[in-house]
């Protein structure tokens, strides 16, 4: 049996992504009673993907809200400001770090990748174009049929509908178990939406975080700004002895070394954690030296 | 990237952000938000 490679420090990175988790969704009762909170801080976008019809969640989902307010208007689209200003500034202050560390699917990942399987890999074969996919989702499901639904007068977040691993998993089923009136409406969409969440999962076993590398459009948002974030990665190419570590470790299959400011970092810290000479490095702030020594081809 | 460059980006984008999300809350956009999160989403949860 494979098992995925193991770094110091690597427990610190859980536990945040499951305090993350709580702190999203702190309304634990109402998993049981089957029902959803309703406060008006659901009002606030939270930095993950954190589904808004979790029984839990205390905040709204940045995707969910960001298709729903393309279609607040009725017959006529609205430019969803109040959602892309959250998407910015969090984006600018944190970019992909989110992912690595906030995120509750990408926790819900992670934990499955832990578990030994007979073979792990690091890519699939036409990994580059595979990645092109989040552009897609985010471009076609996120804004542009939510758009055009918009000049029909009817809201449909065509992502979460087709798509969200996290709202089946959070919310779907949670809801249906415990809510006996929304057992009697279960249809094809559902099993639908059950049969790729667990595509993901299985897939999860077999490779690093394919959700985040391949179909989510946060990742694919929050991406854009890594190369400005304030979260960065640093790395000095004078101290590389090009050992390779950080590129075994990296769970988004990429090379710290050449791609540090790429897309695909989700900030986890992995690399820098493993890396024996220190020459990869997590910091806070705005860069006060230019990219230098390798460039990132990403 | 620049130093310069990436600094007048993220100032720019910064005020941007600042900008949207206060015209969001004071246009009422955030209203949307919490009626559409504040109700079971039968698309999200895969019903609807």
């Amino acid at each position: 049996m494979a098992k995925a490679k193991r770094v110091k420090g690597e427990w610190k990175r859980l536990t945040v992504q499951a305090a993350a988790f709580l702190l999203m969704n702190p309304k634990l009762h109402h998993f049981f009673l089957g029902t959803i909170e309703q406060g008006k801080t659901k009002s606030i976008c939270v930095p993950g993907l954190n589904c808004y019809s979790c029984p839990a969640a205390i905040g709204a989902c940045p995707i969910g809200s960001l298709q729903a307010s393309l279609s607040a208007g009725y017959k006529k689209p609205a430019f969803p400001f109040y959602v892309l200003g959250f998407l910015l500034l969090f984006g600018l202050t944190l970019g992909r770090w989110i992912c690595g560390w906030l995120c509750p699917f990408g926790w819900v990942q992670d934990l499955v990748y832990r578990i030994p399987f007979f073979k792990k890999i690091r890519t699939f074969p036409y990994e580059r174009f595979l990645r092109w996919l989040k552009y897609a989702v985010l471009g076609v499901l996120v804004i542009g049929l939510p758009l055009l639904s918009a000049f029909s007068g009817v809201l449909v977040p065509w992502f979460c509908k087709l798509v969200c691993p996290a709202g089946t998993l959070f919310g779907g089923i949670p809801l249906v178990l415990a809510n006996p009136s929304l057992r009697g409406q279960l249809g094809f969409l559902f099993w639908w939406k059950v049969g790729v969440l667990l595509a993901l999962l299985l897939l999860s076993l077999l490779i690093s975080r394919p959700f985040c590398r391949y179909l989510c459009p946060l990742g694919a948002i929050y991406g854009m700004f890594n190369r400005i974030a304030l979260v960065h990665l640093r790395f000095e190419g004078d101290k590389c002895v090009d050992c390779g570590r950080c590129e075994t470790v990296c769970p988004m299959g990429i090379d710290p070394r050449k791609q540090f400011n790429s897309a695909e970092c989700i900030r986890c810290g992995r690399c820098a954690r493993s890396c024996p000479v220190d020459a990869l490095h997590m910091r806070f702030g705005l860069r006060m030296k230019d990219d230098s020594h390798k460039k990132s081809t990403i | 990237m620049k130093r310069s460059v990436r600094i007048c980006i993220f100032t720019v984008l910064a005020l941007a952000g600042t900008a949207f999300l206060l015209y969001g809350v004071f246009s009422g956009q955030f209203a949307s938000v919490l009626t559409k999160a504040a109700h079971i989403c039968l698309e999200c949860i895969g019903i609807g």
